[in-house]
């Protein structure tokens, strides 16, 4: 595909081009930044409320035990996957137009799993004491933690994929801040020295960068497909009707990929114009990413049709009373946004003039983060509120404190997004020239 | 501080050029202890250095195995310190299927950490007191280091030859 994107700028631009953003930002850019900060503030003070007043203020009570907060964690988690499917998985397929949004991606991906980490912690209430209940360390009544638990797998798997990731983004970063160190003077190269370790870029270094790098893409690719299974196994290794399914973990990874592909392209295509990289994002780019996107988006409508299918044909009560009443029940709202924009609206991309339309692509990547959301909370709730026991069934709502954490997450999100943004190239600078003409002499040119 | 030896530098622009004289430059003994710069990873130079295998995979191997056994290791260590009594089964059974989860991301994390290690051994960083030959190389220019050589030298002769844009003698 990229073999036929038309480029009208050469190695030569790349560095100007990229790294415009270490200028003085747009005006937009603060707005953002003050935004983001208002969020956090609001998170803050809801969680602040939570620790004084106790769980209770969270609104989460018998049968719904998990709400809000697992629905943001799962949601954080799955927006992260798209940074190391892009960066990793389409890395070993030799799709060369990741080129220009691995790096955007993949630190979509590290500020998501850090962000979705912050919940499990929130919603243990005392999280001082999370460390004990979480990892396997010496305590003082000589238990250790239970590893046939999938929330201990997911303490594994989610710590496991932000080191990994963290890894990941920060050794493509080191050329690229060689890079900035060779442009600026004083203080600045010195601390951008240090960032990248002293890179020369000598042929031996990129011998051992790129086989290094080929084995963290190798490693990371079953772990982004594993990640997400774990999480799913959180659901479904539980007897609840609505978790107790085989397709979890496929269809967890699927609707991962979606909500992140969808993220990738909500952040790259405000920061292309802002930063103005239409010279090497390029339409053809966006396009692929809205490709992949349409892809998963037809896996999940798959997944979202079997799951009714398999509940039917189980001939369990249970399970198809859980499905029929996520569909038509007291939560069928959720559960139809969920439907149309995961797998109505995305439709439109299947005619090229709508994938090459940015304001009507963005609408729909934005639709597809609200979708993905309701998706999380469908599953959660609508399992939760009513099992095999009448007389336990309840109803559950969002309490305003739940709704102050979720906006404080996407202000802690876009608060590290933009910093990431301002100090740091956006566009792997190193890895965008591999996918640019060659500079060979005109001589062998011709 | 171990002084660096001094030599010639020849920056080009062209990729095709670099190659040609690295291609020169590995059948001839005078330019033994050359270094070849690059702004990115270019495969035609990669093959033009035929640099062999890179040792990372044994980092990456030796880490991984480490982080399987590691993984099975503290579960099984565990179960056998203090069993946990799980859906009413006996305790102190090690429970295998269950284990491989914390096993494989084990696996995983230190297999990514030791490539990490490897990498970084192998280009031989952190290195913050570095020489930077030219602030080009990280920009859009290749180049080639050849220590103990000079400007009137045959060295310099044969990379003008193959295309260098200038070539400039380095100081010890």
């Amino acid at each position: 595909m990229s073999d036929d994107v038309k480029w009208t700028k050469t190695i030569s631009d790349v560095n100007d081009g990229i790294l415009a953003n270490l200028e003085k930002p747009h005006p937009s850019y603060y707005v953002a930044w003050t935004l983001a900060i208002i969020f956090v503030g609001i998170g803050i003070a809801s969680w602040a409320y939570q620790v004084t007043y106790g769980m209770g203020a969270a609104g989460l009570n018998s049968p719904v035990y998990w709400g809000v907060y697992i629905t943001d964690f799962v949601f954080w988690v799955g927006i992260g996957h798209a940074g190391t499917l892009i960066s990793a998985i389409l890395f070993l397929f030799r799709a060369k137009w990741r080129n220009t949004v691995a790096r955007g991606a993949e630190a979509m991906t590290v500020f998501a799993v850090i962000t979705a980490g912050l919940f499990p912690l929130i919603h243990v209430g005392r999280l001082w004491f999370a460390a004990y209940w979480m990892g396997p360390l010496p305590n003082t009544n000589n238990l250790w933690v239970n590893f046939r638990s999938p929330l201990e797998w997911d303490v594994f798997a989610i710590s496991t994929y932000l080191t990994i990731s963290l890894l990941f983004w920060y050794m493509g970063l080191v050329p690229d801040l060689a890079s900035i160190r060779d442009r600026v003077k004083g203080f600045k190269r010195l601390v951008y020295g240090l960032l990248s370790f002293g890179w020369r870029g000598t042929a031996r270094q990129w011998h051992h960068y790129e086989a290094g790098y080929g084995f963290l893409a190798a490693l990371a690719t079953p772990l982004v497909l594993s990640v997400h299974s774990i999480v799913s196994w959180d659901f479904a290794m539980s007897i609840q009707p609505g978790w107790h399914t085989t397709i979890f973990p496929p269809y967890f990874v699927a609707g991962a990929i979606l909500s992140g592909c969808a993220m990738v392209y909500t952040l790259l295509v405000p920061i292309r114009t802002m930063f103005r990289f239409e010279g090497f994002i390029k339409e053809e780019h966006l396009e692929a990413c809205i490709k992949l996107t349409l892809l998963t988006s037809t896996l999940v409508f798959y997944a979202y049709a079997i799951e009714f299918v398999v509940a039917w044909y189980s001939g369990n009560p249970y399970e198809w009373a859980i499905f029929v009443k996520r569909a038509v029940g007291p939560y069928a709202f959720y559960f139809w946004v969920m439907v149309f924009c995961n797998c109505i609206f995305p439709l439109v991309w299947w005619s090229k003039k709508m994938r090459n339309n940015i304001a009507v692509s963005m609408v729909v990547a934005i639709l597809i983060n609200v979708g993905m959301w309701f998706e999380r909370y469908n599953i959660i709730v609508s399992s939760l509120v009513e099992d095999f026991i009448p007389g336990s069934w309840g109803h559950y709502e969002p309490s305003l404190i739940e709704i102050g954490l979720t906006f404080g997450s996407f202000g802690w999100f876009f608060f590290w997004f933009l910093i990431f943004c301002k100090f740091f190239p956006i566009v792997s600078m190193s890895e965008l020239k591999l996918i640019m003409p060659k500079p060979l002499s005109t001589k062998k040119n011709s | 501080m171990k002084k660096r030896p001094g030599g010639i530098l020849a920056v080009f622009q062209y990729l095709d050029h670099l190659t040609d004289a690295m291609k020169k430059a590995n059948v001839r003994g005078d330019f033994d202890g050359h270094e070849v710069f690059s702004p990115t990873s270019y495969h035609e130079i990669e093959e033009a250095g035929d640099f062999g295998s890179s040792p990372v995979k044994w980092f990456t191997f030796v880490g991984a195995m480490t982080g399987t056994i590691l993984g099975f290791g503290l579960c099984l260590y565990m179960d056998y310190d203090w069993g946990l009594v799980v859906g009413g089964k006996t305790p102190g059974v090690p429970s295998l299927p269950a284990y491989v989860v914390i096993g494989f991301e084990l696996t995983i994390l230190l297999g990514g950490i030791a490539t990490i290690i490897g990498m970084l051994v192998m280009c031989k960083l952190p290195n913050p007191t570095q020489r930077i030959l030219d602030e080009r190389f990280t920009d859009d220019r290749f180049g080639i280091f050849v220590p103990n050589a000079t400007l009137d030298g045959e060295q310099a002769k044969i990379l003008k030859a193959c295309g260098a844009d200038e070539i400039r003698l380095i100081e010890a």
